[in-house]
């Protein structure tokens, strides 16, 4: 880790604000990506954000500064995001059914052979079903998923987040790569 | 479905994960060339994380720090220490003048003792029957 992060982490753990609103302002937008897309929700990925600085901040204590504070930080914003699905899952699968014209867009892109083009993508439209499509993976495939293709991370950083070996990460990062594939077979309309 | 040979998907994945050899590479490639099936797999599985890497990033508001910061509990306050740490020549002054005061300050009763102590011996030896 940086000197001058270790530094700040020092100050923290004496109880200093300030030290803290740099930490918080250096990862804040990495922490809420991760929970915008894990549970798909503006403002539940604001207040899940928000709770997890505010562990961060009880529980510095228990950070071994030799480590990476950016791992810590996403370990706790993924926890905390589970933890939210779980409590959420019944409204979560009622909503999860697709809007037939969502498709229509995605389904035009798909069949050319073409690179993505990027104004097609960015419409919101797009996004909102590509984000419904995360959200029908399972949590762990989906936690994979975002933070190896989402977050950039490297698969030593997912497994030391999500606490699990390397090659289950990478297992979790093939089926979620399929289970993706297979779902959006149905905007394809191909029968295999 | 795929072609039946699963050492193709395995090598999809790997290809995929970067973590394949040129030996490996070159041995999909060729098969995909042969194998209708398994191109159009390999290309949706690109295609499906393709997408992912086009969502937006969105940022939180300006005072989500501040809100964050709010919700602590209160800071251990050390004044001195934090007036020090902004006025590091002034709390050097202060420090060195404290002690020299200190001094100078001891050092005048010292002599405004001296001064009455001479001034008593000096009333005693003028007083009548004190004479030696």
């Amino acid at each position: 880790m940086e000197l001058k992060e270790k530094r700040l982490i020092k100050k923290v753990k004496k109880g200093n604000h300030q030290a803290f609103a740099e930490l918080v302002d250096k990862y804040k937008n990495g922490v809420y990506i991760l929970c915008l897309r894990m549970v798909g929700n503006r403002q539940e990925a604001e207040d899940l954000s928000q709770e997890t600085f505010i562990r961060a901040y009880h529980h510095i204590d228990q950070f071994d500064i030799n480590r990476k504070f950016s791992t810590w930080i996403f370990r706790i914003a993924t926890n905390l995001s589970i933890d939210w699905l779980r409590k959420k899952k019944p409204d979560v699968s009622l909503d999860a059914e697709v809007p037939g014209t969502d498709g229509l867009a995605l389904k035009a892109l798909l069949a050319s052979e073409e690179a993505l083009p990027e104004e097609l993508v960015i419409q919101g439209e797009m996004e909102r079903f590509i984000q419904q499509e995360i959200e029908l993976l399972p949590e762990k495939y989906r936690t994979a998923v975002v933070l190896k293709y989402i977050q950039d991370l490297s698969l030593k950083e997912i497994s030391e987040i999500m606490g699990i070996p390397v090659g289950t990460v990478k297992t979790r990062i093939h089926r979620g790569r399929e289970m993706l594939r297979k779902n959006m077979d149905s905007i394809r309309g191909e029968k295999t | 479905m795929t072609c039946s040979n699963k050492k193709y998907m395995s090598l999809m994945n790997k290809v995929l994960d970067d973590e394949a050899t040129n030996v490996e590479r070159r041995e999909l490639f060729e098969h995909l060339a042969l194998c209708d099936r398994c191109r159009r797999h390999f290309k949706e599985l690109k295609q499906s994380t393709e997408l992912l890497n086009h969502l937006s990033h969105p940022q939180l508001p300006n005072h989500f720090t501040k809100n964050v910061l709010e919700r602590l509990p209160a800071e251990k306050r050390h004044a001195a220490r934090e007036w020090m740490s902004r006025h590091p020549l002034l709390a050097a002054t202060a420090i060195c003048i404290l002690p020299v005061s200190v001094a100078m300050f001891a050092a005048r009763r010292q002599m405004l003792f001296q001064e009455k102590n001479n001034n008593d011996q000096l009333i005693l030896l003028k007083m009548p029957g004190n004479r030696p």
